[in-house]
């Protein structure tokens, strides 16, 4: 049951990761994020080869993964799209595009869609209140999404 | 400006009253000795404050805010108000929000009439709530394991659980989950708890939301009566209350003693009770009749005992046991035995096979469990603690939280690892050569080859222990449970010289086995851990005894042993152990069984050796009878009996007065305070709670040299045996709280080694030894020493002890084993 | 006005290599600083500036830094908080996305003037693009030997780390960050003990700043003291929601919110009139239009039970339906809280069941008692200031615009007239 899922270049840069700090549990974040960007989510066996190369114990390794929203302790979609709801957003009609998105997707928020492909988050204030509504789909920002431009952010998903 | 001296005290005014604490308390703490009641539930004083669920509010003059009283250090002059309207409001509206998710479920809860929560509310608490929307709910009453059932409706999140783990147990067993109104403590993916010790945090969860398994809705606290008594399992000792209700054992909790178990218990000490009342347990005598064992009166079988006694020459007459009785049972076996009868061939020791008397070293921990805690750097050599004794663990704990070093020196990888500034794995059988590299007395590199540890990390190790101001070196069963034990021991002691200051313990024995040491209950010793050929110590036992105690040594368990099957010895006395089981050699305990004319048992259990007895006696469990205990420190600790025992069965001590009465004896005590009184007499200081170091192990100078490390034959590998906290043995077998943490019993091995042999995790093997094949489920373990076979103890079902070889280590075949049939 | 200091180079492309921010005169000023000024000199000059925080608590940076015990061979940390989340705050992404370099020649001035040989750099990990921009930037300084060994020649060693933070508001806050810097759950610790200046990072003396903050500094040393309060001192508004240029504001600290919403932001949209608006993110309590003469800084905002927090301001008109945005901060709140004490994790589950109640329609006239009450119960009491900053806000719009719950109450529904607004609407 020992299976290792986590690849030598992960493990290279968690180990790189580690020495990078003054003390190995500084890198759990960081750690944790290689390991999501590799295997797409923290499967218990990702968590496992972490908490070993930062000398860990498994559970607090889960503790803190489950509490940050950006880590997935079960398996989502590859893309995610993530709208803000906060109130900038808010007021300019973030309810509307999400409202789009989820009839185009087939999903509630929250929930990945059934081909596995892309998970749709509402989430909190991202910081970018002057381009409301903001949508940050996975690392690209778009600013001032109307829901005829949430069709078009979703056919650039590719 | 005049430097005045620093404060070291400081004067506070709490509630209209002057009080003086050191400086550094907190205003909690100032108060609570006062006698002046806050509220808490996050706050527990055997961790750091966390000031997280915010009850403990009071009203501190001059400050804009209530403070949280567990958090604020008293300072000089500082105006506190416990009860004022500001504060009692800031305490209500904390219980008002902790009682709007939590279920009113309090008549069926566990916890009832003993929860911080229901008392806290009903005096400090908000009349009634404002709440009505829906209650936060989750799937109730989840079972993590066989001993533990969480409800997260009830939890207040007040992270006492978790920061037990993470701060006194270091196994972060509970954690947790999520964040904010959805947080929750659990495991990940409700797994069954991993820890040894979570027993306590049902004690110290301030709700019902963990409630024991084993004692679940089987009282009321109101209905309980309390007895104190002390942990029959791994020899720390640990003070425990027995919760009782009539004759029904309902409950162990733990009973604060500072010097050894603080205020925790491990799992084995909390659930490991229900064996007491197991219906297996022996009622009557049972005498073998044509070859059958059947009930007999008492009179039949004392008469049958006192007979074969009468019967056989004094030295061919052996005792082994006694670990488990009190030790005013065991004053009156060695006044039948050593002052009646004649033998010294008394052995406690039933587990080893040490060839000559006094080759064993003397057992037991240098320093009080609670002086571990200052140690600077601790050194474990063979020595799997939190399996062995596992509340000595939490002391170093503490000692590696305050900096110590903590060096591990094992054939396997301890699950304390990752607490170890060094943690080693090495080639069984190289325990001296390590140790004399650790003393600085053998080059690094040598030690090192023979006992394949790294040299520079071996290296690194051996500086960390010459740096130590304040060292203590524990070698655990691993390292001494050998028959080439003497060069380890010879080392230890050499260990000891090299480096002055450091502390070097044995840490071996169980039960009352530091009480049976201290009686001396071994065939070289007296009470008071005084040698029998000191003839001083034999004429103050003779002018108590009124008898002559015989000078020359006896034998040793495996001396009887072999002196059985060379026909040399008669009749041998079993008292509550179990030497097929548990004598490291299967095959020479079955053969000295055939040899032997008679042998008498003393049991809770028909064990094997029960089975296989002429006489079969039943006696009292820890928890029925009063008296006193040794242990691993050689404290002497005080036992109250809670239950009555079932059927006849008999204390230890009163049956060996009894065969004494028919051997025309008599061995006349109004109680077993009398006995104690007379123990007191021959061992100086003997009272409750008293220490009495076991003496600093000598080399002794008899018995043969080691064969030093063992190599496996060719394609085989290197047997170790390791002892479990949970096990199969006859008590955890009987106690359903703990029966299924041991699993199945199986063979541990390297995955390298598992690959070369072609043997897969989980697969059945046989595992044969010149002695014996036995099947066994094979597992992996990364964190074992290449080259070696790994065998738990304590599984009746598949015996390690029928592999090994009491003259030296063994090295066994594996092989993967057809389907069973 | 005075030309923008900070703002001055954002919105040129390329900002994030280290010749072009060279080119400008950059890390100028830590040379400066490094060559001719003791550490000493350095905190009383921010000391003089008058430079307060930006990361919400307005906290005088110089005092700060002067309460740093600096004992001699005492490892110190400076931490940057790049996390920004305060709902409605974006002028540290924008400093980070637009000129990074300011923010790390501020980092490498700061440790010098507290003696710190290892900085991390907080940042949020929803902020792909800033940190991107922010690792380059880095690299490019290390290239240059602005960050490393024997900086400039002077002897000085500093190394800077970048650690993502992974979803979590409450890692804002410092001892929380810190907590998550260390490879924990972002829960705060309690003060006393734990301020970061004494017992920050790993237990050492820990300078813990604002992004822009640090920003400040480069300026203050090329200006002097004197020189850069001449700039207001210069102030970074986040100005946002229903207004028609919103977008980072940088003017001197105390220009009035008219000024700010309806000269620098460009108003409303047509046929719209000004309801309330967040004067510092989301935790600081509405205004109304009463207020809208009152100067933007941290004492006349306080005065009116406001505050300036992280400067963010968020305007609302008339389409707006105020229990609707309350429900939505209370949701975030509820959301982001740590559920480490007992107020905040209850107070906010409680209070967005009351608001979903009274916005289903289903609302009790003693409901906003009952929230007013509950609020109260939180203020105080909290462990750290994200429950703290759940009160202001819903009291206040408990006080201003009571009719438009008691409608809700009554009608069980809203009385707001909500104008379609067009996705993205605020732009035009
Ligand atoms: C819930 C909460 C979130 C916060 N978020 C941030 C943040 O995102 N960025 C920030 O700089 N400060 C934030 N703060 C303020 C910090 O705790 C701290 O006061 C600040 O970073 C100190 O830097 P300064 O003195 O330069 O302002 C937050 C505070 C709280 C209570
Ligand atoms: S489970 Fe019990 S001890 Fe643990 S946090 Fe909840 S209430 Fe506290
Ligand atoms: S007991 Fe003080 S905050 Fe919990």
């Amino acid at each position: 049951m020992s299976g290792r899922v986590l690849s030598d270049a992960t493990l290279g840069e968690i180990a790189r990761l580690r020495d990078a700090y003054p003390q190995a549990q500084s890198a759990l974040l960081p750690a944790l994020h290689a390991a999501q960007d590799q295997v797409g989510y923290l499967s218990p066996e990702a968590i496992a080869d972490v908490a070993q190369a930062l000398g860990l114990a498994e559970t607090e390794v889960t503790s803190v993964a489950s509490y940050y929203s950006m880590f997935f302790l079960t398996p989502v979609g590859r893309h995610k799209i993530r709208v803000c709801t906060n109130l900038s957003c808010y007021l300019n009609g973030a309810e509307e595009v999400l409202r789009r998105l989820c009839e185009r997707l087939g999903v509630s928020p929250g929930e990945t869609t059934a081909d596995g492909r892309v998970l749709l988050e509402a989430v909190e204030c991202l910081g970018a209140c002057e381009e409301a509504p903001v949508v940050l789909a996975d690392a690209t920002r778009h600013a001032r999404v109307t829901a005829a431009g949430a069709d078009d952010l979703l056919r650039e998903l590719r | 400006m005049s430097s005045a001296p620093p404060l070291t005290t400081v004067r506070l005014t709490i509630d209209g009253r002057e009080i003086v604490v050191p400086k550094g308390t907190t205003v909690y703490t100032a108060a609570a000795r006062a006698g002046i009641d806050i509220p808490t539930f996050c706050y527990h004083d055997r961790m750091e404050p966390l000031g997280a669920c915010r009850v403990c509010l009071v009203e501190i003059e001059k400050m804009p805010k209530l403070v949280t009283s567990c958090t604020q250090e008293a300072g000089d002059g500082m105006v506190v108000h416990t009860a004022s309207d500001k504060a009692k409001a800031g305490q209500r509206a904390i219980l008002e929000f902790l009682l709007i998710n939590h279920p009113l479920d309090c008549p069926i809860c566990d916890k009832g009439g003993e929860c911080p929560l229901q008392d806290n509310t009903l005096k400090f608490g908000p009349g009634q709530s404002r709440f009505v929307e829906v209650k936060r709910t989750f799937r109730k009453h989840l079972r993590m394991g066989p001993t533990l059932v969480l409800d997260r409706e009830r939890c207040i999140l007040c992270w006492r659980c978790v920061r037990f783990g993470e701060i006194i147990a270091g196994d972060d067993a509970l954690q947790g989950f999520e964040r904010g109104y959805r947080g929750q403590i659990a495991t990940p993916q409700m797994a069954p708890v991993r820890s040894k010790f979570i027993g306590n945090t049902i004690e110290i969860c301030p709700v019902g939301a963990l409630t024991s398994a084993t004692y679940r809705f089987r009282s009321r606290p109101w209905d309980n009566g309390a007895v104190a008594s002390v942990c029959p399992h791994c020899g720390c000792g640990c003070a425990t209350t027995l919760n009782v209700r009539g004759n029904d054992l309902d409950r162990t909790r733990a009973r604060a003693h500072p010097e050894v178990n603080d205020v925790w218990l491990c799992d084995k000490g909390f659930f490991g009770y229900e064996f007491v009342q197991s219906p297996e347990r022996l009622t009557s005598p049972l005498l073998r009749r044509d070859g059958v064992l059947g009930e007999a009166t008492w009179a039949e079988a004392i008469e049958r005992v006192a007979g074969a006694l009468r019967a056989a020459a004094p030295q061919a007459v052996g005792v082994v046991g006694g670990a488990r009785s009190t030790n005013e049972d065991n004053y009156l076996l060695l006044r039948l035995f050593r002052g009646i009868i004649g033998t010294n061939s008394v052995d406690f020791r039933v587990d080893t096979a040490h060839p000559a008397p006094g080759s064993a070293g003397c057992w037991g921990l240098p320093c009080s469990i609670a002086e571990v805690e200052a140690a600077d750097t601790i050194v474990l050599l063979g020595c799997d603690l939190t399996e062995e004794y596992p509340i000595i663990w939490l002391r170093v704990k503490k000692a590696v939280d305050r900096g110590a070093r903590l060096v591990i020196l094992n054939p396997w990888e301890l699950e304390i690892a990752r607490w170890a500034t060094h943690a080693l794995t090495y080639r069984s059988g190289a325990e001296a050569a390590l140790l004399e590299a650790l003393a600085g007395r053998r080059d690094v590199a040598a030690a090192a080859a023979a006992s394949e540890v790294p040299a520079d990390r071996l290296r690194e190790a051996a500086d960390a222990l010459a740096a130590a101001a304040r060292p203590i070196i524990l070698l655990g069963r691993t390292a001494v449970e050998r028959p080439d034990v003497l060069p380890v021991i010879a080392a230890a002691d050499a260990l000891r010289a090299a480096r002055p200051g450091a502390q070097v313990g044995l840490l071996r024995g169980r039960a009352n086995s530091g009480g049976a040491q201290l009686l001396g209950l071994m065939p070289d010793m007296l009470p008071g851990y005084r040698a029998i050929t000191d003839p001083e110590a034999r004429a103050a036992v003779a002018a108590v005894w009124g008898r002559a105690v015989p000078e020359a040594p006896g034998r040793t368990v495996r001396g009887m042993l072999e002196a059985a099957r060379e026909g040399a010895l008669d009749l041998l006395y079993v008292v509550g152990a179990d030497p097929a089981t548990d004598y490291p050699d299967r095959r020479a305990w079955e053969e000295a069984r055939r040899r032997l004319r008679t042998l008498v048992v003393h049991d809770l259990f028909l064990t094997e050796t029960a089975a296989a007895a002429d006489v079969v006696l039943p006696v009292l469990a820890y928890a029925e009878k009063s008296g006193t205990v040794g242990n691993i420190e050689g404290r002497v600790l005080r036992q109250d009996a809670a239950v009555r025992g079932p059927g006849s069965a008999r204390s230890d001590g009163a049956i060996f007065a009894a065969i004494a009465e028919r051997l025309g004896t008599e061995l006349a005590y109004a109680s077993w305070e009398d006995v104690s009184a007379e123990i007191a007499r021959l061992i100086p200081g003997w009272g409750p709670d008293v220490r009495l170091a076991p003496p600093a192990f000598r080399a002794a100078a008899a018995g043969p040299a080691g064969a030093g490390p063992a190599t496996a034959r060719d394609g085989e590998l290197l047997l170790v045996a390791g002892t479990r906290l949970y096990d199969r043995g006859t008590m955890a077998l009987r106690c359903p709280g703990i029966r299924g943490q041991a699993g199945e019993p199986f063979v541990g091995l390297h995955p390298d080694d598992a690959a070369r042999l072609g043997v897969t995790g989980g697969a059945m093997c046989e595992v044969r030894s010149p002695r014996a094949a036995i099947r066994l489920a094979a597992r992996l373990l990364p964190g074992l020493h290449r080259g070696h076979a790994y065998v738990p103890r304590g599984y009746e079902a598949a015996p390690v002890s029928a592999l090994l070889d009491e003259h030296g280590p063994v090295s066994v075949a594996m092989r993967p084993a057809g389907s069973p049939g | 006005m005075p030309e923008p200091l900070l703002m001055k180079y954002v919105g040129r492309p390329g900002r994030d290599a280290v010749d072009e921010y060279v080119r400008t005169g950059g890390y100028e000023a830590a040379a400066r600083a490094l060559k001719e000024l003791t550490p000493d000199d350095l905190v009383a000059m921010v000391e003089a500036s008058g430079l307060r925080g930006r990361g919400g608590a307005g906290f005088p940076t110089g005092r700060k830094w002067r309460l740093t015990p600096k004992r001699e061979g005492d490892v110190r940390y400076l931490v940057v908080n790049a996390d920004e989340g305060e709902p409605g705050t974006f002028k540290d992404r924008t400093l980070i996305e637009g000129d990074p370099h300011q923010i790390l020649e501020g980092v490498l001035i700061a440790s010098y003037a507290n003696r710190v040989h290892r900085a991390f750099i907080y940042v949020r990990g929803e902020m792909f693009l800033g940190y991107e921009r922010l690792r380059r930037a880095l690299e490019g300084a290390y290239a240059r030997g602005f960050f490393g060994r024997n900086i400039l020649g002077t002897g000085f060693d500093l190394d800077v780390t970048l650690h993502r933070g992974a979803g979590s508001y409450e890692c804002g806050e410092e001892t929380a960050l810190l907590e998550s810097l260390e490879g924990r759950r972002g829960e705060p610790r309690v003060k006393p003990p734990y301020y970061p200046a004494v017992k920050g990072l790993y237990g050492r003396p820990t300078v813990l700043n604002n992004a822009e903050t640090l920003a400040h500094i480069p300026h203050i040393v090329r200006l002097g003291a004197d020189g850069y309060k001449a700039y207001g001192p210069p102030i970074l508004y986040s100005v946002s929601g229903h207004v028609t240029r919103p977008g980072v504001k940088e003017l001197p600290i105390g220009t009035s919110l008219r000024e700010i919403i309806f000269e620098h932001a460009g108003g409303l949209r047509p046929g719209r009139t000004f309801k309330a608006v967040f004067p510092g993110g989301s935790s600081a309590a509405i205004l109304t239009a009463e207020h809208l003469d009152t100067p933007a800084d941290f004492d006349s905002l306080a005065k009116l039970g406001s505050m300036l927090g992280s400067s963010a301001i968020i305007v609302m008109d008339d389409t707006t339906c105020i229990p609707a945005v309350i429900r939505r901060t209370v949701e975030f709140y509820r959301d982001e809280s740590c559920g480490k004490c007992t107020p905040c994790r209850e107070g906010t589950i409680w209070l967005s069941q009351i608001l979903d109640r009274i916005l289903d329609g289903h609302g009790r006239m003693t409901d906003l008692e009952l929230m007013d009450g509950i609020a109260q119960q939180m203020t105080g009491l909290c462990l750290c200031a994200l429950g703290e900053s759940v009160p202001p806000a819903l009291r206040a719009s408990l006080t201003y615009f009571r009719d438009e719950y008691l409608h809700h109450i009554r009608a069980g529904s809203c009385d707001v007239v909500r104008a379609p607004v067009a996705a993205g609407g605020a732009s035009g």
